[in-house]
This record gives C-alpha cells, structure tokens and sequence, in this order.
C-alpha cells in the first residue's frame, strides 16, 4: 500500500501531468511560428508554377481554413484537439491533405524504429561492454587503440562521418547501395533474400549511428567506471579479499550501469522522432523528414502527431524505469 | 562455426552480386531521373486532384496528359488531349474545346469528351479539390459530341482555358469511368493510377523514395505517342536522393542519368563524369531559358520604398557584373525586364523594347535627365567571365543570348542624387541616412536554401547596398512565404513578378497580380507575383484590354505586354536581375540526344510535365 501511495501515484501524476503540459505545448507552439499553414502551401502552390487567379485565391483560403479544421477561437481548436486526440485521431495533414497523420506515421514508423532501435540498442550494449572493460583494463594496448579511435570519431561532425561512409563502401569500393531502404522494383516478401537486402540497405546508415553512438556510450562508461573504480567501497572491497569477479560484477558494473540505463531510456524515448541527417544522406525512410517537412510547411497536425507520440514514449519509457529503478539501485526502496 | 562460416559467405555473396535495380528491370532500359520535390509523403497515393502528391514523380510528366501544355524551348503550346488551340466566342462567356480522337486511357477505355465534362463537374462541385475555386467560374459545362466540349462561363473570361494549360500544374483531366464509381473523391487514392500519358506504374517504394514507370504497350494511343513516336526508355524511375553529394556520387557511377544540381555540384559532376554534359556544352552551362525571372522586390507599402525614386538609386547602386558575379560566378543570362530572357521571350519582348530602353530617361531634379540603360552589361558579364578563364562566344547576337543584352549602370554617383533629392544624408562616415537623420538600415528576406538563386540574390545584393553605404542584413526563413503574403519584409528576393507562360507572349499571368482590385494592406495576404503591393492606374488600364484581348491575337498580346512593361520599368517596384538558372546535368552513358543549347527542341527539366515528350527523342546508346 505504501508502494502505491508514496510511490507509484506520484509518479503516475507527474507522468499525465508531462503529457497534458506537454501535449498543450505541442498544440501551441507551432501556433506561434510564423508559418500559416495555409500561406504555406498557397506559397508552394505558386511557386510550384500553378496559377492562382488572385480572384479565387480567398475562395481557396476560406476552403482551406474550413477543410484543415483552423477555423474558430484558439479554444475552440484546442477544444476540438483534444477530442480528436482522445479518440486517437490526429487529424488529416495539411501538406498532403486529406491523408491521415496516422498514416503518414505508420508508413515512416517501422522504418525508424528498425533502425533507430536496433543501432541504439546494439551501440548500448557494445560501448557499455567495451567501455567498462576499457576501464577495468586500462593499461592494455587494445584499450588504447580504441580511445585514439573514439578521439577521432567522436568529435566528428555526423554528416560527415555518414558522408564519409558513403563514399567508401558505396562509391570507392561499391559494396553496399548508394542510398534507399530496398532493392528499386523487388518486392519485400518473407524470406532470407528479402531479409539480407534490406541489411544490406541498412548497413551503411546503420554502421554510421552506431560509429557514433557506440563511443559515446564507450566513453561514458569507461568514464563512470574508472570513477566507480576509485570508491572507498571497492577499495574497502578489495581489501576485504572479496574476489575480483564478484567485485567487477556486483560493486562496479551495477553501479556504473545506473545512468547508463537512464541515459538508454531517453535514447529510445527520442528514436520516434527519427533521424534527420541519416534520412537525408542516406534517403532512407523514417520520421525524420516527416518531422522535418512537418515544421517547414507549418503542418501542425503532422507536427502534433508525431511530438505526441515521441512525448508518450520518452515519459514512458522514464516512468519505467523509475519503477524498475529499485531492482537495479539497491538504495532506491518504495518507501 | 561451420554454419556461421556458410551463412556470412552466402551473406556476402548475396550483397556484393545485388545491383541497385531489381532483375527484369535492365538498366540499360532504363532511364534514372532525381526527384526535384524529394520524398514523397503519401507513395500510395496518385490522386493529384485532392493535393499534393508529389507530382514530378511521373504523375504529371509520365502518366498524365494535359488539354494543352506550353514547350518554352520552342515557344509554342502543344495540343495534347486537345486537337486545336481553344476557341472562344465573341465576348468569351464560351470556350469550345476540340478533342484529339483516338487517345485511350491506359485501362484501354477510350478518352472522351464525358472525361472532360465529368472532370470540371466534379472540381466544382467539390470542396477540397484542387482547382475547385477556378472552376466556380463554369457556369455549365456541355458535350457537344463525342469528341467536343462547350464550356459556358459566368462571366466573360478570355483566359479560362489557362487553368487546363499545363506549364507546371494545370487541371488535367481524371479518367470519369475510374471516380464515378468512387465514394469519395478526397479520399480516393488512385492506385494503381490509369492515365492517358505514355507511362504506367510499375511500382513504388512504401518508404517514397522512388516510383518506377513502365511504357505502355499502346503507347501509340497517347497523346505522346501521336506527336512525337515512341518514348526511348522501356522504364523510367524518378528517385530521391537525398543530399547533392549523393547525386554526384550516383551520376559517377551512371546511377543516375537527369540531376537537378548545385553549380558547385555541376562542376563537380562535370569534371569527373567524362560522359555527362549540361543544357550548355560550354560555360555558363546553365539553362538560360527558364520561364522564371530572379531577383528582388521592395515593399512598396512601406517607406521609404514607396517611392520610385528611393527604387530607381538602388537599382542603380547595383554594379551588375559584380552582382552576378558573387551570387552565380556570372554563369547567368541578365534580365533588364520583368520576363526571362527566354529564346521566345528575346523574340517578343526583348527586341521590342530594346530601343524604348536606351532611349528611357529618368528625372534627377533641376531639370537634369539619365539615361539608366546599360546596353554593354551583357558585354562586361561576357568579359569578366573571359578573365576568370571560361571560354565565351564572340558574335553579339549569342551574347546577347547568353549572358543578356543589357542591364542598368551601375551609377552610384545618380543614385546619390536622387536620394538627396529625396531627403537623404550621409554621415560623416559615408553611411546613409534616412530623411529623418535615422541610420538607413535594409532587411533582405530570403530563402534558407543556399543553393536558390534567391538566396543567392540575397547576398548579392546585400553586398551591393552595404558598398553603397547602406546598412544591409539577410533573414533567410521557411516561412518566407507566409510572411512575404503578409509583407512583413522591406525588400524580399523572393520573385520580382509572377512568371509568365513561358511558351505564349500573353503577360496576364505577369501583370494582373499588380491589379489594383487586389491590393490589400500589410498583414493580410497578397496576391502570388505582388507581394510587394504596387498597383498603378495605367497598368489597371492595360490588364482590362488584356482581358478583353483573344489569346490567339498574338499582336495585340504583345503590344499590352511591352506597354505593362514599360510601367514596370518605369517605376521598378522590384528589380528583375537575371533569369532563373536551371542548373541541370545529364549523362549520356546510356541515353544520348538531350535537347540542348544547341539543340533546343525541348524544355530540359526532367520534372515539368513536358518531359515525355522528350523521351522520343533520346537514343540508347547500346552500353549495358
């Protein structure tokens, strides 16, 4: 009982208390770019070459205003908002109305979250690994080879490192595809061809995010360990004759692992708004220039529907893990 | 490990033997074009009635035809579902559209005049589709037989047929035996797509990367296949990029046959693919006869570029070989007037006005006159670019041609005076003032696309300003066309004047905008090709004759359209500085026979809807 009241409804407060601010803030923001919508895309209309009668043109606003549901108070729309949003309607997207946002987002969705997940997940595991060890072997040579690597990568601009990928394995030595996410004209069916090809698409974007983010996290890690490494309690460890193993297992990594799992969370949290660079170097499919065009044709509901289902998964993906917190930090009690 | 060991070397095998394109589709069948509009957001859907849906990806240059389309290589206007121009009765309340006979529709239904009457019915009658504000002017629309339609307008309109003239959008006509039976046209996708143009889909990425076309077996049945024969590439994919660096990489290794690039992407792409070639087989390379003409425009509702004077001194603190020279290393074609100097255009409006031009006089006070017409700026462009080591022609005319006949001086001791004459001052650092004895400070909105010739004038002409003495900054931001609807800016580099048609002298598009019946105050929304809000009585004059003018009575067109012009001039309420530079690459690895300079039989975009009536005229050149 004390778990529920001390523990889990405060948290669950707080958790729709960050959706509700959350998904207003999202509601109003794009309400204060400069961008309407609808200018917007009358502006590409023109520009695009097709010829508006200036006559007709506020025939075409009034229609417009009507169709992507921006007439009324602010209120008003907030009001109709959140009915739509209850009933998991996001509502068309203006840019490429009447489609669904839904089914803008399903389409770019198992794209990004192959990606995105499997790059985070395995340059988690990696760099957590590598790093830790890094740190407990310090002196060796291996160790030394990587930090010059991480040196050099890390700091790297992404795009250039992607750019870099790119030309090695795609135009010097023609291994993998130039760009894209599947053969042009084969068809995606279940088997083991299909399944190679699309890693084979996915090898280059999927080596550049995970380049990255495997010294990132080798980093920190090694980073963290080394300082855990120095803690009266693993000195006072060592000099209790507790054995090495249980010391490097229970007293370090368990330690270290902490704001790495935190760090981990907020990583995954934030795949759902895709990756823009890789998207754009790469041209492969996923929500980030969805998100991207989203923003520059002012299409709020495009734009709120993938913030919210990023809000939802970061707060999430947090309040999981402050629940599961105690079972990794035995400090942390439901009291 | 045994296993492991297999299953990495068929791993391997397997990626290293998979070419970009699936089997059944031989490369050397097929030609590769980038998209110019990017991903696309809905691949499934084609219905390009109900918005956007990326058209340049074959919808409107592969599967589709239009009633007419404009060829600006030419100058001409093409009948396609059409069989002749539009005819129109005396006081144009009717628009009789004569069908070509025999065109079927890619379902093998034949194509009618029901087609047509069932499309501008179900526009109007429809909210939400694209077109439907247009066609409220349609009264009724009838079929007379099989092969004719008479459309009855509410008022009398000698233009309506340009809302079915396609130039890079149009109302096309939708197969009526597709949507009749459709609940909602809205929501319809239109997939699989039947059209009338030469293409079929093939197939399509769900990630909207690229759509792949396959040539019709009746391809003869087309509009296309009428006029010009059989399309060279059995397929066409119209594919996404992404960054230019990757289009460069792709034309490298004959990925990639059409790009629309960078000059620095140009340059590169021309340097090392021995196969490739752009619109120019020289410098400037670019295309120089594009319909649209770049620039800046000045908010005319704002002071001090109210006023005509203050508009004329900073044109002519412009030193326009400098000017083209920083935004485009001189690889562009001047325009001293509102319109491209476009082959047809040079024709029409160029030589026309070329006299009245040098002969044109402004007023420096005190009885003091200026001729601001530089008739050698086309000269002195071709010269630097001399000096910068490029090869350029030598006969007048194709100077004249490619790097434009003339601009204006570059007089800034003129501009000085008349901004004195207006009140202006200089402090003791030479720095400008406003009559006011405020410091002179201009804002430049632009694009956020560094590689767009408005951006590019941007800067360039911030440079200009601030050498003259004028405090100049650049906001380059995406809601460039909210705020330009709105005027919210000082002086814009987003278009001097709506584009014309490009393959027609009729200057309506061009000059209606500034009709006086559309002005609205800053903070409401002006019209496409007037953000700048300048009207004048005389042009209103004009723009009614225009109306009342046929669209076949070329003359007439052309005389209303050198007077509009000369208002333009005259007052300058934005400054036309040189022609959009289509910056274009093909390589001839696999396809040869592009239209070129040399060769101008057709518009050379990849993406405008007359990109089929190119392919005709590519040969294969037997690589595989």
């Amino acid at each position: 009982m004390n778990f529920v009241k001390r523990y889990l409804l405060p948290r669950l407060f707080i958790y729709f208390l960050v959706i509700f601010v959350g998904i207003t803030m999202v509601f109003i923001i794009p309400r204060l770019l400069p961008i309407d919508p609808i200018q917007q895309l009358i502006g590409q209309i023109s520009s695009r070459g097709t010829y508006l009668d200036p006559k007709t043109l506020n025939n075409l606003i009034d229609t417009l205003k009507e169709l992507y549901g921006l007439k009324g108070s602010l209120w008003q729309q907030y009001c109709s908002f959140w009915r739509r949003f209850l009933g998991g309607d996001f509502g068309p997207s203006y840019y490429q109305f009447p489609v669904p946002v839904i089914s803008l987002i399903k389409q770019s969705l198992p794209w990004t979250i192959g990606l995105l997940l499997t790059t985070t997940i395995i340059s988690w595991i990696l760099g957590n690994i590598f790093g830790a060890l890094a740190a407990y072997f310090s002196n060796r040579r291996w160790v030394k080879v990587i930090d010059i690597i991480a040196m050099i990568i890390r700091p790297m601009p992404y795009y250039i490192l992607a750019l870099s990928l790119l030309m090695l394995f795609a135009y010097i030595f023609p291994i993998f595809p130039l760009g894209g996410g599947y053969l042009i004209g084969g068809q995606i069916k279940f088997g083991l061809q299909t399944i190679l090809t699309l890693l084979k698409y996915a090898f280059l974007p999927a080596m550049s995010l995970i380049l990255i983010g495997f010294f990132t996290w080798f980093q920190a890690m090694k980073l963290v360990v080394q300082t855990v490494k120095s803690e009266d309690f693993v000195t006072y460890a060592n000099i209790g004759g507790v054995t090495q193993a249980r010391i490097v297992n229970k007293y370090i990594i368990r330690n270290a692992m902490l704001p790495q799992i935190t760090g981990l969370a907020l990583s995954l949290g934030q795949i759902f708004s895709g990756s823009l660079i890789t998207e754009i170097v790469f041209s492969y499919p996923g929500l980030g220039t969805l998100l991207y065009n989203a923003i520059f044709t002012g299409d709020y509901n495009l734009l709120m529907g993938i913030t919210v289902i990023s809000i939802f998964v970061i707060t999430t993906s947090i309040l999981l893990i402050d629940l599961l917190y105690p079972l990794f930090d035995p400090r942390v009690r439901y009291r | 490990m045994r296993r492991l060991v297999s299953f990495l070397i068929l791993a391997l095998t397997v990626i290293i033997a998979f070419s970009q394109l699936a089997p059944g589709i031989p490369r050397n069948e097929t030609f590769i074009a980038n998209q110019l509009t990017g991903r696309v957001g809905t691949p499934g859907n084609f219905n390009l009635w109900a918005g956007w849906r990326s058209q340049d990806r074959g919808i409107q240059n592969l599967l589709l035809e239009p009633l007419w389309c404009v060829e600006y290589a030419t100058g001409e206007i093409i009948n396609a579902l059409a069989a002749e121009p539009p005819i129109y009765n005396k006081d144009f309340t009717e628009l009789t559209i004569k069908l070509r006979k025999g065109v079927y529709w890619s379902d093998g239904v034949p194509f009618t005049a029901d087609d047509v009457v069932y499309t501008i019915t179900l526009v109007k009658n429809t909210p939400g589709m694209d077109y439907n504000s247009q066609m409220q002017a349609v009264k009724e629309a009838i079929k007379i037989d099989d092969y004719t339609v008479l459309l009855k307008l509410t008022v009398p309109n000698s233009r309506f047929h340009t809302y079915l003239l396609d130039r890079w959008g149009a109302l096309r006509i939708l197969p009526k035996h597709i949507f009749e039976k459709v609940e909602n046209p809205l929501t319809f996708e239109f997939n699989p797509p039947v059209g009338t143009g030469p293409y079929v889909l093939k197939d399509f990425d769900p990630g909207g990367y690229w759509t792949l076309w396959e040539r019709r077996e009746d391809w003869n049945r087309t509009p296309t296949g009428m006029l010009y024969g059989k399309p060279a590439p059995r397929f066409v994919l119209i594919q996404t990029f992404g960054t230019t660096e990757r289009q460069v990489l792709a034309m490298a290794q004959h990925e990639l046959d059409a790009a629309d690039l960078t000059m620095e992407a140009l340059r590169a792409v021309l340097q090392r693919v021995n196969t490739a070639r752009a619109w120019r087989r020289d410098f400037p390379w670019t295309v120089n006869i594009d319909p649209c003409v770049t620039g800046l425009m000045f908010n005319n509702a704002r002071a001090p570029f109210n006023n005509p004077e203050v508009r004329w001194a900073l044109t002519l603190a412009i030193d326009i070989v400098e000017y083209a020279a920083n935004a485009f290393d001189g690889a562009v074609t001047l325009s001293p007037i509102h319109v491209p100097l476009t082959s047809a255009y040079y024709d029409w409006y160029y030589t026309k006005l070329d006299k009245w031009l040098k002969e044109f006089e402004i007023d420096l006070g005190n009885g003091e006159k200026f001729k601001p017409y530089d008739p050698t700026a086309g000269k002195r462009l071709a010269e630097y670019v001399k000096s910068r080591g490029y090869t350029v022609p030598t006969d007048e005319e194709t100077i004249n041609k490619v790097f434009g006949p003339g601009w204006y001086k570059y007089a800034p001791d003129v501009a000085e005076k008349l901004l004195i004459k207006n009140g202006f001052k200089r402090d003791k650092s030479g720095k400008w003032l406003l009559p006011d004895g405020r410091p002179w400070t201009i804002t430049i909105l632009t694009t956020t696309n560094p590689a767009h010739p408005s951006y590019r004038n941007g800067f360039a002409l911030a440079q200009a300003w601030k050498k003259f003495g004028i405090d100049t900054n650049v906001v380059t931001s995406d809601a460039l066309a909210t705020l330009g609807q709105r005027g919210e800016f000082e002086v814009t580099t987003d278009w001097p004047a709506a584009e014309p048609w490009g393959g027609h002298p009729d200057l309506y598009r061009v000059l209606d905008p500034f009709n006086s019946e559309y002005l609205v105050p800053i903070g409401q929304n002006a019209p496409w090709g007037n953000y700048g809000r300048w009207t004048n009585p005389e042009l209103d004059k004009i723009i009614v004759k225009l109306r009342e003018t046929d669209w076949n009575d070329t003359d007439s067109i052309i005389a209303f359209g050198v007077e509009g012009l000369k208002l333009l001039i005259k007052e300058m309420p934005g400054i036309p500085t040189f022609n959009y530079p289509g910056v274009i690459a093909w390589d001839e690895y696999y396809w040869t026979n592009y239209p070129g300079a040399e060769n101008m039989y057709a518009q050379p975009y990849h993406h405008w809807p007359n990109f089929k009536y190119m392919l005709p005229f590519l040969k294969p050149t037997g690589r595989k």
